[in-house]
């Protein structure tokens, strides 16, 4: 009996607060249980990169260089942008779903000062981080909107240009952002040429990505997928009405607006990893409704298609 | 039977409330003021039914009383789908805020079904202290019972049955389950009368 006790006692002292060990060459820099999510701040001394993690090592919600905070640190927030590509014109109105270190919207207010930005963040500790750690800051073109990301595009009666759907909790998609019920009222939202990107992290092939392949093909007319080379992540894009939707408009695209936008990555590079959804399909997916959507199961369940 | 019948309705006050938080979503968001408003209405269902059941069960009570009980429930997870989405809807519309919106939700929907379901542990308590005179064991064998029917309602939705089956049709099939645990009793006659021609509570005739 003592003996357990000593041992749990040895645990607690073994794993303070945070839900893992730093390299010696991190530096916390803030921590907290927020409503929703453990949320910490970490510095790397010696790379220079501030970052937010959840529990897991690899769960990163993005991050910055500390020199160059301007710059975007990680593939999957490069990778969403070339989803301006398929729009035929520059966006002006804009909605992310899901706050982060709010790295993605900073960055396209750099290049598109004129568009309005609309942003849905459930958790008003993660806005507190992005303006403190990562130099987010709201203007009367950029609100954030402290609000359930569903209940935002239920509500709203404002159609967009651009919409990113990029809303995590700890490893998942909370399953009402997953849904096809929720994508046909992003949809709704949609101008006509409209595009939808998605940002679905699948650690190695499972049957959530399959699923999510299934119901975005379901919800939306034109849809194709970008992987990224350095991560997990894959990046959804769909569209209702684009015209410019095939690889070849896609790749001339994204030529002309990388020095248009002034971009520092390489959108011609992104766009030539282009995929059309086909590739991923596999038919004995389930598709995600608010009646059915088993997605922390599926997370970690193998792929059927392999 | 009586201990089954305890036991089920304990798991499925709990796969229930599992269960809410996936009808709330879509309209009311996965906040902590949907899973709050969720909770508490649960919690305000089963103690008032835990009060008056404990009044009803001072009255004759009967595994026939104790079928219709059962039987109320049953009925509205039946035709929940039916009305679920067109009052999460309609509330939605209403936009009471972020508090009240989920909670109104939560009240009607959940608050009924609760209600019965608590009414069950001290009718259960009543029906068989006056036909067994054990009282304390059997109180706290019903109480355990009820709490361990929860626990599995609680592992067996959140872990298995909702990563096989759509929330309505396991809604649905709960419903079913009331129903049928229903008719046997309704066949049981177990009762015991508690007018003035009996001492309160000492008598049992089963016939």
């Amino acid at each position: 009996m003592a003996s357990i006790f000593y041992l749990s006692a040895l645990c607690l002292a073994l794993f303070p607060l945070q839900g893992f060990a730093l390299e010696t060459s991190e530096k916390l820099l803030f921590e907290k249980n927020s409503l929703y999510q453990y949320i910490s701040v970490i510095e790397n001394t010696v790379t220079k990169e501030r970052y937010i993690r959840n529990q897991k090592r690899e769960l990163i919600q993005g991050g910055i260089y500390v020199n160059a905070p301007d710059k975007l640190l990680f593939e999957f927030t490069q990778l969403g942008f070339v989803s301006l590509a398929f729009l035929n014109g520059e966006p002006k109105d804009v909605l992310f779903v899901g706050l982060g270190a709010g790295v993605m919207p900073r960055y396209f207010t750099g290049r598109y000062s004129d568009a309005v930005i609309d942003i849905a963040e459930i958790d008003p500790d993660m806005v507190a981080v992005a303006q403190k750690y990562f130099y987010f800051k709201e203007n009367e073109r950029m609100k954030v909107h402290v609000e359930d990301g569903r209940l935002f595009v239920k509500r709203t009666r404002k159609k967009y240009d651009w919409i990113i759907l990029d809303a995590y909790q700890n490893d998942y998609i909370p399953f009402h952002l997953t849904t096809l019920e929720f994508l046909k009222e992003v949809k709704s939202r949609l101008k006509d040429n409209g595009v939808v990107v998605a940002n679905i992290t699948a650690p190695f092939r499972n049957k959530f990505f399959d699923s999510m392949v299934m119901t975005y093909k379901k919800a939306f007319p034109h849809f194709v997928i970008f992987k990224g080379e350095k991560s997990i992540n894959f990046i959804f894009v769909a569209t209702t009405g684009s015209k410019i939707r095939d690889k070849d408009s896609v790749e001339a695209r994204a030529r002309k607006i990388q020095p248009a936008g002034k971009f520092d990555i390489d959108l011609e590079d992104f766009a030539s990893r282009y995929e059309p959804s086909e590739t991923y399909e596999w038919g004995g997916a389930k598709i995600l409704t608010d009646d059915f959507a088993p997605v922390n199961l599926y997370q970690h369940q193998k792929s059927g298609a392999q | 039977m009586i201990k089954f019948v305890v036991f089920i309705c304990g798991a499925i006050v709990m796969s229930f409330e599992i269960l809410g938080s996936r009808v709330l979503a879509p309209n009311f968001g996965s906040s902590v003021f949907v899973w709050g408003s969720l909770i508490s209405v649960f919690l305000a269902g089963l103690s008032a039914g835990y009060y008056l059941g404990g009044r009803l069960a001072d009255i004759n009570p009967s595994s026939r009383k104790l079928c219709l009980i059962i039987v109320a429930p049953g009925l509205l997870f039946l035709t929940f789908p039916l009305y679920s989405t067109p009052i999460s809807d309609w509330i939605f519309m209403k936009d009471l805020g972020v508090r009240m919106s989920p909670l109104l939700a939560s009240s009607v929907l959940f608050l009924i079904p609760s209600f019965f379901l608590g009414i069950v542990s001290p009718y259960t308590a009543k029906l068989m202290i006056c036909s067994l005179h054990t009282s304390g064991k059997t109180i706290g064998t019903l109480y355990a019972l009820s709490t361990f029917g929860s626990i599995i309602g609680t592992l067996t939705t959140s872990f298995y049955l909702i990563t096989i089956a759509g929330v309505n049709a396991l809604i649905i099939g709960q419903g079913a389950l009331l129903v049928a645990l229903a008719v046997p009793l309704y066949f049981m006659n177990l009762s015991c009368r508690t007018d003035q021609t009996s001492p309160a509570g000492m008598m049992s005739d089963t016939k």
